[in-house]
């Protein structure tokens, strides 16, 4: 039993870091909505795992939620965006597709370094996941900082959202209920806030790539 | 453990590589073809297709050298003795102490290097053309293909590819765990690359600007062409087994028992048929990539490789 727990907690951690992967390597931000959408349906369906290898009923309505806010609210939303905006494609990242791919790699490396401490004071049967986790939070720092448009920028925040839930479900079994429900309501207003600074800068530049906002300056 | 019997289970077992490997390719071309609403040509025609070609006269171009006659029995050659060292049926095989994951992936690549020598040799502008590209994607995705097996190999404790597929018979619940997935992954892009097949090659043209295997072999005719042919079809059975055998080993027979032997037959059909499927599916809803973002496609198949490693090296 514990060994299959670890497994699922391991398999869903992997599939996650891969969800995030694929915004590296596609241009297409319709593929990186996609991207996010099976990302949070992932971490709904090991929230209920987690909830149902640890007895902890209250992770079921956390999924639930998650499922509702991330896999289909927010993705709808950023579908909306992405379809008032006509150029949905990230033609020239900062750091380009095959590198981008190879400092990932090294990112899950220095996860893997660092989350040790972490691993060997943890005795969750989730622990194996960690690392993976910590690994997506440094993927998504990284899709923020080398990706142009602003919509992918914000799709790596909401990706580093998915990994600090996923850090916390994987090695406390979650937060209170309550706390969760105050997060969700911080991502949806963050989120929010973010599409109307989005309409801004299309209002003002015509265009979401941030390179133009160097213009402010003049 | 030099018994006539597993000597005559390994030589049975490459013939039967060298049988199959015609209908696999051409139970893919039928699949996709009747996916894409056509009739497609029946499932035995690359048996006709060598059939044809070994009854014919060769013209070779007066500017061949000797690589160029020699390259063909080498690329034959080299891929019969990996399909020697790739556990299809029987997993301890007498030749198991030379079936090694790096003696595999190098007699692959001896192969390639071979084809590109031969794209070179004749001068033609198509075959320099190919062998430069078909050089750049290896040079890629053999490192690729080193480390997918080698977090198999880091799980199992030994490089040896019929101890990796003993170890995970052995243990039933590594075959989920994240590094075999994300290694399957890599060994499965690493496969359409190395065998030409679509996001990376397209088999079914002979277009100029985008093909890469057609291109090399542009030169050759008759029987060379037929073993250069049938070899590159052998190496799609080999990798399909590589995949098929190595991350899902169940079926494969531990002793020469006869039902044992006629069990791993049956399962290996039905892996074939299912990683078959797999291809065609795939190559009916991609479409070719862009040479320049071939590297990248590689560079996915390498992460996943590098990750794999990685999550076996902290789960060992």
């Amino acid at each position: 039993m514990q060994g299959v727990f670890s497994q699922v907690a391991v398999m869903g951690s992997s599939g996650m870091l891969l969800c995030a992967m694929i915004v590296l390597w596609r241009r297409g931000v319709a593929a990186y909505i996609s991207a996010f959408m099976w990302q949070s349906v992932v971490l709904g369906a090991l929230t209920a795992a987690v909830g149902y290898f640890g007895n902890d009923p209250q992770l079921y309505v956390v999924a639930v939620l998650l499922f509702g806010i991330k896999a289909v609210a927010i993705p709808k939303l950023l579908r909306r965006v992405s379809q008032r905006f006509t150029a949905g494609r990230e033609s020239a990242p900062y750091v380009n597709t095959a590198t981008s791919l190879v400092v990932s790699g090294l990112l899950v490396l220095l996860a893997y370094a660092a989350a040790r401490p972490l691993e060997a004071v943890a005795d969750a049967p989730t622990r194996a996941g960690m690392p993976l986790a910590m690994g997506l939070l440094f993927i998504s720092l990284f899709i923020i900082i080398s990706r142009k448009l602003a919509i992918t920028q914000v799709i790596g925040f909401l990706m580093l959202e998915n990994a600090i839930a996923l850090l916390a479900v994987l090695a406390t079994y979650g937060v209170p209920l309550i706390v969760e429900l105050g997060v969700f309501l911080d991502a949806l207003m963050g989120f929010l806030v973010m599409q109307i600074f989005l309409y801004d800068i299309h209002g003002t530049f015509s265009t979401t790539d941030v390179d133009v906002l160097e213009r402010l300056k003049h | 453990m030099f018994d006539v019997a597993g000597i005559a289970v390994e030589i049975g077992q490459a013939l039967l590589s060298l049988a199959l490997a015609p209908a696999l390719v051409g139970f893919i071309r039928w699949l996709k073809a009747r996916m894409q609403n056509r009739r497609g040509a029946p499932i035995w025609q690359p048996y006709a297709e060598l059939r044809k070609l070994f009854r014919k006269d060769m013209v070779v171009s007066r500017q061949a050298s000797w690589v160029f006659h020699l390259a063909p029995f080498v690329i034959f050659g080299s891929t019969i003795v990996v399909s020697l060292l790739v556990p299809v049926l029987v997993t301890p095989l007498p030749f198991n102490a030379v079936a090694d994951l790096f003696a595999v992936v190098y007699l692959l690549l001896l192969g390639t290097a071979f084809l590109a020598l031969a794209g070179l040799d004749t001068g033609s502008a198509f075959g320099g053309m190919g062998s430069s590209r078909e050089m750049t994607i290896a040079a890629i995705s053999e490192p690729a293909i080193a480390l997918a097996i080698l977090s198999l190999a880091l799980a199992a404790g030994s490089t040896n590819l019929g101890e990796i597929a003993a170890r995970t018979i052995a243990r039933p619940s590594s075959a989920l765990s994240p590094g075999h997935v994300m290694a399957f992954v890599a060994l499965f892009i690493v496969m359409l690359a190395e065998t030409g097949r679509l996001p990376v090659d397209n088999p079914a043209t002979h277009l100029e600007l985008t093909m890469i295997h057609e291109a090399m072999i542009l030169e050759y005719s008759g029987p060379y062409l037929a073993l250069v042919e049938w070899a590159s079809w052998l190496k799609l059975f080999v990798f399909a087994m590589l995949a098929g055998n190595l991350f899902v080993p169940w079926g494969l027979a531990t002793s020469l028992a006869p039902a044992a032997l006629a069990v791993a037959f049956a399962t290996t059909l039905v892996k074939l048929v299912v990683i078959a499927a797999g291809v065609a599916v795939l190559e009916t809803r991609v479409a070719k990539l862009r040479l320049f973002r071939v590297p990248e496609l590689l560079a996915v198949s390498f992460v996943l490789g590098l990750l794999a490693v990685a999550s076996s090296f902290s789960l060992r």
